[in-house]
């Protein structure tokens, strides 16, 4: 019960607040702001009706919940991690296409 | 027709100066120093020489000094541009080599290639892993020549107006084979001479040297070729 009660405060004063904020600086879209609301309000849910998990493992075939949200968790980690390399490398590519407008420049300079 | 000689430069400070003169020597006037972020001496010695001296304000690796070179030699419009290592490995003597089949029309691009000829002084385990890099490369860009990591090459106005390569550090010598293959360019090899003096066999990127850093750099490239497949 008390486990419950301090993951859900904390979903409630630190995840929610910055994903609201994140929206209000316009870093992540309203349907970014939807999703990841939708999904912390879904970890709630669970966190106070086990069973429902019990429910998601059933149907996607694993016995034990917590390995459902073993799997889960894994895949939706690997996909953040995708996303993270594909954004890495576009801004490895910007800061050199910057580095190389700036040294262009230059020639302009001393023509 | 205007030749211009690209010189990516990263910390070659001591070398740099000497280099330029020799080029000089061999007639070539067109000369772009691309220094890349050096925490040296580099650009200084470069620009003293009167040749055409910009810089990366930070350090992206050769690969990209050496796109901003030939997007420089384009834009001071040079009909034919020739790229070459800046720690004095390749021999200046061996320009003329690289630029005669593109005055003739007989290629897009030329490649100074090291193992074109039987070479007295390279070890076998050199000539391996070159081939071991060659093929690797050819699986990864379709296009096999007998030295995939030359730094040593030839571009004809076509060529340089047609290909652009985004890698920044090592795998750009292969990716631009790739640039070549792609668009149907065709590249003639020429042997050159490599120039083995202890200062440029103990920078740090000596991956034609078999050595644990030659060995290191080529298992990250081929790391970098599959992320690339995976990722690009």
């Amino acid at each position: 019960m008390v486990i419950q009660i301090i993951v859900t405060i904390g979903i409630v004063l630190l995840v929610f607040p910055t994903v609201y904020s994140a929206f209000k600086k316009k870093t992540i879209s309203l349907f970014s702001l939807i999703i990841w609301t939708l999904f912390w309000v879904g970890g709630i849910v669970i966190i106070w009706n086990p069973s429902l998990m019990g429910k998601i493992s059933g149907f996607m075939g694993v016995q034990r919940s917590i390995d459902a949200i073993v799997y889960l968790a894994i895949v939706f980690l690997l996909y953040i991690v995708f996303r993270f390399r594909i954004r890495l490398n576009e801004m490895q590519r910007e800061i050199t296409m910057l580095t190389r407008k700036l040294a262009i420049k230059d020639i302009n300079k001393k023509k | 027709m205007e030749t211009y000689i690209v010189l990516p430069a990263y910390n070659e400070g001591k070398v740099i100066k000497k280099l330029i003169e020799s080029i000089k020597k061999e007639g070539y006037r067109n000369i772009i120093v691309v220094d890349d972020g050096s925490t040296d001496n580099t650009f200084s010695e470069a620009e003293s020489t009167g040749v055409v001296a910009i810089s990366h304000l930070i350090n992206r690796g050769k690969g990209a000094a050496t796109q901003t070179g030939i997007d420089a030699a384009k834009y001071l419009d040079a009909d034919i541009i020739i790229t070459m290592d800046s720690d004095g490995q390749h021999n200046p003597k061996d320009i003329v080599k690289l630029i005669k089949p593109l005055e003739k029309g007989e290629c897009d691009v030329t490649i100074g290639s090291r193992f074109l000829e039987k070479s007295k002084n390279m070890p076998m385990s050199r000539v391996i892993m070159n081939r071991v890099g060659n093929y690797i490369t050819a699986f990864f860009f379709h296009k096999l020549v007998t030295d995939s990591q030359s730094g040593f090459r030839g571009y004809s106005k076509k060529a340089a107006n047609l290909v652009y390569t985004y890698e920044d550090r090592y795998e750009f010598e292969s990716e631009m084979l790739g640039e070549i293959s792609k668009h149907k360019l065709s590249v003639k090899e020429v042997p050159i001479e490599v120039i083995y003096t202890e200062y440029s066999l103990t920078k740090y990127n000596k991956q034609s040297s078999f050595s644990p850093q030659g060995l290191f750099n080529g298992i990250k490239m081929l790391i970098r070729f599959i992320e690339k497949a995976l990722f690009k």
